[in-house]
């Protein structure tokens, strides 16, 4: 399959879909003012309102620390909130993989026949239904300490919304353009590939969006119960110490993290789904 | 053409008996819900009749889909959004690309729905289509079109790279056209193609589909063109058959006689508006009053 890739478009910040906007063509620069600067001072006031809450209030700092005690923390050992957040984005993003790998697998096999999804799909509910923090110390007897539980959590916590969006998409094709390849003799094999993949891309992404947030919980779970690194043992073990501004130091590395992974998500998608309705600028 | 829905059934398409020799462009004309698109579904190999058969060149429909001799083209332009006009023509040349250059050309394409017995092409009168064109041409030794002329040929040869959500609703549906010539059919099906279309860009695009069906593949395809615009019908076909509603029947198979080229302006001669309004008394006769509210069998 070819992906299709957009050309001479510019990866833009910011949500997609800009509600009402004017046909004129932006310039980078002014799209990215657009897009950022509101967010930016969004942010900012947030932040301005917490620290004079904290200092009007006198909040003791082993309730709530004032937003400029955790950028002190942060700055003071940037290095070290790297290395973990590394370590937990690590777990997050091969969750990701084998559980959106496991879903494409199973969503292409469910697609072929309703008896291959009535077969599979309670199986899958099953999974999707049990609490995954309920079987988190168990993961500790089977898997121990690292890596390997975080990548089981993520992808168990994945695995769903990809599966089920990916096969509601693969089933979501142009009638016509579904007949139009029959009429040509196409086989099962070219109508997936031409046909059905590229139609899934708008669901799977938006499948996606929800499942890359869920991967990092999922990994930062794994780390409070059996993790040996990542920000989510920083965070535990900050927080039995009372030692706020290095738990919301770690908290804000996840922020940031998500922030990254969300706009991967957002240039992503304007490459492969610059024909779709939802990132079309002006329709 | 027995529809199941429930313990109800409809029929939808009853003792429809059309032979339609190679090179012809017939227009099937008739009133919502006459089973025109089951036809053509029918036809296309994409539905099996109920009872009944159909041939083009003398095989299945399944037949001729695996040598691609049939070409679609529906309401909606259908194009894949995700690839560019030249890219979206390709499209049937990507798949089943082991169907090999076609041999054997009978000469017709032959449509039974119902239980009528098959009846061999030349036998079939002809009256009054002899005329329109001339001796059968010889086979083409080329099967596949070259994607980028077609699409020169539709009038988009500036918009190659484009993608369809940059094209205008008539650049969409001419694409389509092109993608439908693209593995040079023998059968080209047509479902209200202009159905969508406003006005003026619908009555342009009957002139573009004919400059361009008699450029391609004037006497070697053959067109099955369903809609329900009479002018359309006429302006288009060399025959014109016209179908009641539920169940759809033949009711009338008018040959229409008017020189090709069909000059632009031929809308308003007076032979153009004699077939007009001979069409318009056979659609009228073909919904008597006890017919038209469908019949459930």
């Amino acid at each position: 399959m070819t992906l299709p890739v957009a050309r001479e478009r510019e990866v833009a910040l910011g949500e997609a879909p800009a509600p009402a906007r004017p046909a004129r063509r932006w310039s980078w620069a002014h799209e990215l003012a657009v897009s950022v600067v509101p967010a930016a001072v969004a942010v900012s006031l947030a932040l301005v309102a917490w620290e004079a809450w904290i200092e009007l209030r006198d909040v003791k700092p082993y309730l709530m620390p004032a937003p400029s005690r955790v950028a002190e923390r942060l700055a003071a050992d940037p290095l070290f909130f790297a290395e973990e957040a590394l370590h937990t984005l690590e777990g997050a993003l091969l969750g990701f993989v084998v559980g959106a790998g496991v879903a494409f697998l199973l969503a292409t096999l469910m697609a072929q026949a309703r008896f291959i999804e009535r077969s599979l799909f309670p199986l899958a509910i099953l999974v999707k239904v049990t609490p995954i923090v309920a079987i988190g110390p168990l993961l500790t007897i089977w898997f121990g300490f690292g890596l390997l539980p975080k990548v089981f959590i993520a992808a168990l916590i994945v695995f769903f919304p990809i599966m089920v969006n990916a096969l509601v998409g693969f089933r979501s094709v142009n009638p016509n353009a579904l007949a139009l390849l029959e009429s040509l003799a196409a086989s099962r094999v070219e109508v997936f590939l031409k046909l059905r993949l590229p139609s899934s891309l708008p669901y799977v992404f938006a499948a996606f969006r929800v499942a890359v947030p869920m991967s990092v919980i999922g990994a930062v779970v794994a780390e409070w119960f059996s993790g040996d690194s990542g920000l989510g043992r920083v965070i535990y073990i900050a927080n039995n110490n009372l030692d706020m501004a290095t738990a919301f130091a770690g908290i804000f590395s996840l922020a940031f993290i998500g922030v990254g992974l969300f706009l991967l998500m957002t240039a992503l998608e304007r490459r492969f789904l610059f024909w779709h309705e939802s990132t079309l600028d002006v329709r | 053409m027995v529809y199941q829905a429930g313990q109800r059934s409809l029929t939808a398409l009853a003792g429809i008996d059309l032979v339609v020799r190679r090179g012809e462009f017939v227009s099937v004309i008739g009133p919502s819900g006459c089973g025109k698109s089951t036809l053509l579904r029918i036809v296309g190999g994409l539905q099996a009749p109920t009872r009944g058969r159909v041939e083009i060149d003398g095989g299945p429909p399944r037949e001729a889909q695996r040598r691609k001799q049939i070409g679609f083209v529906f309401q909606d332009a259908s194009l894949l959004p995700w690839r560019s006009v030249i890219e979206n023509v390709r499209l049937p040349l990507e798949v089943n690309r082991q169907s090999g250059p076609r041999s054997s050309f009978d000469p017709s394409a032959a449509l039974r729905a119902g239980s009528l017995r098959a009846r061999p092409e030349r036998s079939e009168g002809m009256s009054g289509n002899e005329s329109a064109r001339g001796e059968p041409l010889e086979p083409r030794t080329a099967s596949v079109s070259d994607p980028e002329r077609l699409v020169d040929l539709v009038g988009l040869g500036a918009f190659t790279g484009y993608y369809p959500h940059q094209l205008s609703g008539g650049m969409q549906q001419r694409v389509a056209i092109a993608r439908s010539l693209v593995t040079a059919p023998t059968l080209l099906l047509m479902d209200e193609p202009f159905g969508a279309l406003d006005e003026i860009t619908r009555s342009a695009m009957r002139f573009e589909l004919l400059r361009v069906w008699r450029a391609q593949a004037a006497g070697a395809c053959t067109v099955l063109f369903v809609t329900h615009s009479i002018a359309e019908a006429v302006l288009l076909a060399d025959r014109v058959v016209v179908l009641s509603p539920q169940p759809g029947r033949v009711v009338a198979d008018l040959s229409v006689d008017l020189p090709r080229p069909r000059p632009e302006g031929i809308e308003f001669s007076p032979a153009f508006l004699e077939y007009t309004r001979r069409l318009r008394d056979a659609l009228r006769e073909g919904v008597p009053p006890e017919l038209a509210e469908g019949s459930l069998v």
